[in-house]
């Protein structure tokens, strides 16, 4: 690991000694390591950068680390380690709350790899043009029950309609289910062997895709439910 | 060297806890009481009660006598103004300002209050600890337990309690996480836990997972505003409307009556636990409530307990089948009906074996013990259990911090400027889970200092906000471009700032000498009703008949009866003297009876019988 690890080095703030990134105590003097530079959630939790995450391991180390530098263990530790412990803490539990869940694990992998699902203004407001045909029947049939309602129509009425005018929908968030699960696979074999960054970028393209098409649909059944409720 | 203690501040009762000799202990009297009622009085000429004697004042001089401050904790006084006609004692503040409690001529912040009920926890521990020949007895520091879904205002003003009180707060912890702890000592096996903490005033319930001693909180939720107290008043209604009165409608002297219905419904309460009817007797007022009146009465407070079952369950990813074991904590889970609710939501029998008293405190011991010693059998993992947002255009909330985060946990936030060479930027902090900033809780506001001078939108001032492992918040700033520290100026909206803090603790000193003749008295009248209980705890004993009849010299029960008399007589008092000398008389004349039972029961326990059954 030393020729790879030589350029990114952590200092520690007690000795002076330069350590590994993904590492989090001194290996000179074995303090605990101020939250300096950092590797990325994967690395932090000693966990490869795939998708398709053993979640057991995943809990493992994460009990693991939380062991080694909570801040139960440095109440009576100078002012300086309580602090990197209270930091690497914190870092460690965004880390794994991040990683848990499948969606927020796809989402970070985009932002680490350069390709933010949320940055540049995309996302949200325009509609994919996968989604058109769905998106135009779903607004003229909100469009039918709000004046349906308007004029006093009974709930029995526009209710099944709103019903009805789900279920495509939902049989789209179905299919992306899918279709992310087999880009993850797709991702993960990658990752395995090593691929370069030309063979990596479209299938990150088309994960980000999905997601900007995920959170449309997420927010158009959320629409959905509001018009139901209210 | 001092020593450390953990200490369940309730809403109806606080105890104190230590560990010793590797096991957690609670504090008791010589009666074998742990519970320090919290409540506090004040009496005319300034002096402080706290505990059992402040609990007989609540009957005769209600207006200088507080209970259930917890209530009050954190909230300001729009909040609580509703509840105050019920309340015996003055509730006053101004709008947007902090709760403050009028007793007598004084005015005390809820954090006082509960500043005193600490210190005398404290002082008891110290008094114990002394006993045991420890050279230094001093309590310096405490773990000091919160309800798991207190905000942040209601857990600083718990941590601002602990400093006026003279001690520091080694860390805040949740009741049933603490819980969990004590519960998981025994049997440290792997699994998923549901606490379920109904007390005086509080509920929680919290969703957690064991392994290899890691105690790892995954979903929590609660009221803050729900509990034992609540079935109080519905009991207090209903008396009150059978009479054809409301509190509404009596005067400020009718007030002690009110209290002397409550001590009543709270006695049918219990009594209600065990037995499928109880007297209620109130002067000429008399009638029967059977359990199931009662269980009709109060089933929509129960039923208010569930909704946050659920949706912590929700939160977890869990359904109630999935849970391994349910544990019962906090008074009001004696109530079988309550028991019965939680069992068929979940499925299975709750865990009740554990005194739901005293499991709380026992588990902030254990808590203080690890923080102190560097022990490392066992880590608790909390949450925060509310999210964290600040409030943007538009007053609704951007979240920087999800509810159910691994606590500490951080976030961060970009802010600029709107006008050029704006220097100073405000920010608003609430906590809560609604869109609106008007529907959620109010924290602080935050003023920024010192941004560089530049045009307008140029500055990128990044806030980083922190949650503790206390679950209690900061936050720095700092200006990217030019890196630029910003310093924050916290306005908290309710609560108090550090210098009144300061303030309050001086002041806490200065009454420190009255307090202290009162303390004196206290303590004898406390060592007296010790000895009264045990003595006529070993007169009821079915084997004191026995005893007398075998063992006894002639006249000896006889001395027995006049030092109890004797010392009953003088227990209600000022006379620190005489209850001294009658509670000695009493404590020499039982001294041989006292021998006799213990060595029945050790006789008994040789046998292979159990000491409880013999008493």
């Amino acid at each position: 690991m030393s020729s790879e690890t030589t350029h990114t080095l952590q200092v520690c703030r007690s000795c002076g000694g330069g350590a590994p990134l993904d590492v989090h105590f001194c290996p000179q003097c074995t303090k605990i390591l101020t939250l300096g530079r950092h590797g990325d959630f994967f690395s932090y939790l000693g966990l490869p950068r795939k998708l398709a995450l053993d979640t057991a391991q995943l809990e493992q180390n994460f009990r693991t680390l939380s062991r080694q530098f909570h801040p139960d263990y440095f109440y009576n530790a100078t002012p300086a380690e309580r602090r990197a412990s209270l930091e690497r803490s914190s870092y460690l539990n965004d880390a794994y709350r991040t990683l848990r869940q499948p969606t927020s694990r796809i989402e970070y992998l985009l932002t680490v790899e350069g390709m933010p699902v949320g940055g540049d203004g995309a996302g949200g407001t325009q509609v994919p043009a996968s989604l058109l045909e769905e998106v135009f029947a779903l607004n003229e049939e909100l469009d039918e029950v709000r004046e349906m309602r308007g004029g006093g129509a009974a709930a029995e009425q526009w209710k099944p309609r709103l019903e009805r005018a789900r279920r495509p929908i939902e049989a789209r968030r179905d299919a992306h289910a899918a279709e992310l699960q087999a880009l993850s696979a797709e991702w993960d074999a990658l990752v395995e062997r090593g691929a370069g960054p030309d063979d990596r970028r479209p299938v990150l393209a088309a994960l980000r895709e999905r997601m900007l098409e995920r959170n449309y649909i997420n927010n158009l059944l959320a629409g959905i439910e509001r018009e139901l409720a209210g | 060297m001092s020593r450390v203690v953990g200490i369940d501040l309730g809403t109806t009762n606080s105890l104190v806890a230590f560990v010793e000799d590797g096991r957690p202990v609670v504090l008791r009297d010589r009666g074998g009481d742990a519970l320090v009622p919290s409540i506090v009085s004040i009496a005319a000429d300034g002096t402080t009660v706290v505990g059992r004697e402040a609990q007989r004042r609540l009957l005769t001089d209600p207006q200088r006598t507080v209970y259930s401050v917890k209530r009050f904790m954190g909230k300001g006084f729009e909040d609580v103004s509703g509840e105050a006609a019920m309340l015996p004692f003055r509730v006053a503040g101004e709008a947007g300002g902090v709760v403050r409690i009028g007793l007598g001529e004084r005015e005390l912040t809820p954090p006082e209050v509960s500043a005193l009920i600490l210190r005398e926890l404290k002082h008891r521990a110290e008094a114990h600890f002394a006993a045991l020949g420890d050279i230094d007895p001093e309590v310096s520091g405490a773990v000091i337990t919160v309800p798991a879904y207190f905000n942040d205002a209601q857990r600083t003003a718990t941590r601002d309690a602990g400093r006026i009180a003279g001690l520091e707060v080694l860390r805040i912890i949740n009741e049933p996480t603490a819980a969990s702890l004590a519960y998981g000592l025994d049997k440290r096996k792997a699994g998923l836990i549901a606490v379920y903490d109904f007390g005086g005033g509080t509920f929680d319930i919290s969703i957690l997972r064991v392994e290899d001693g890691v105690f790892q909180v995954l979903a929590t939720n609660g009221d803050t505003h729900l509990g034992g107290d609540d079935i109080d008043m519905l009991l207090v209604q209903q008396v009150l409307a059978e009479l054809q009165t409301t509190a509404g409608a009596l005067g400020s002297d009718e007030r002690a009556f009110v209290q002397t219905v409550r001590k009543a419904v709270i006695a049918a309460k219990w009594d209600l636990s065990a037995a499928d009817a109880a007297e209620l007797r109130i002067g000429d007022y008399h009638r029967q409530v059977t359990r199931r009146e009662f269980e009709a009465m109060i089933a929509p407070v129960i039923e208010r307990t569930l909704a946050p079952c659920r949706a912590a369950l929700a939160d977890a990813g869990l359904d109630p089948s999935q849970i391994d074991e349910v544990v019962m904590v906090g008074g009001s889970t004696r109530i079988p009906a309550v028991r019965q609710r939680v069992a068929e939501l979940f499925g299975r029998t709750p865990h009740t074996e554990l005194n739901p008293d005293e499991v709380v405190a026992l588990g902030a011991a254990v808590q203080a013990d690890i923080l102190v010693t560097g022990n490392r059998d066992m880590l608790l993992l909390d949450v925060t259990p509310l999210s964290l947002g600040i409030e943007t255009m538009g007053g609704v909330v951007t979240k920087i911090i999800l509810r159910n985060s691994t606590i500490p946990a951080s976030g961060s936030e970009m802010f600029t400027t709107g006008v050029d060479n704006q220097t100073a930027v405000d920010i608003h902090v609430v906590q809560g889970e609604r869109e609106l900033v008007d529907d959620n809780r109010s924290l602080a506001r935050f003023k920024l200092r010192g941004i560089p001078p530049m045009p307008a939108g140029l500055p990128r001032v990044q806030v980083q906000f922190q949650i503790d492992a206390n679950g209690i918040l900061s936050a720095t700033a700092s200006e990217l471009r030019t890196q630029v520290a910003q310093t924050i100026e916290v306005k908290p909206s309710y609560g108090l700032t550090d210098d009144q803090v300061e303030q309050m603790l001086l002041d806490s000193f200065e009454h420190a000498e009255t307090d202290f003749a009162a303390r004196l008295l206290i303590d004898a009248r406390n060592e007296a009703e010790s000895v009264i209980t045990a003595t006529e705890k070993s007169m009821r004993a079915p084997e004191f008949a026995d005893i007398v009849a075998t063992e006894f010299a002639p006249g000896e029960q006889k001395r027995i009866d006049q030092a109890l008399a004797g010392l009953k007589h003088v227990l209600a008092s000022d006379d620190k003297a005489a209850i001294e000398q009658w509670t000695h008389a009493l404590n020499d004349a039982t001294r041989h009876l006292a021998e006799q039972m213990m060595n029945r029961s050790v006789r008994a326990a040789l046998a292979g019988r159990n000491v409880d059954d013999v008493r």
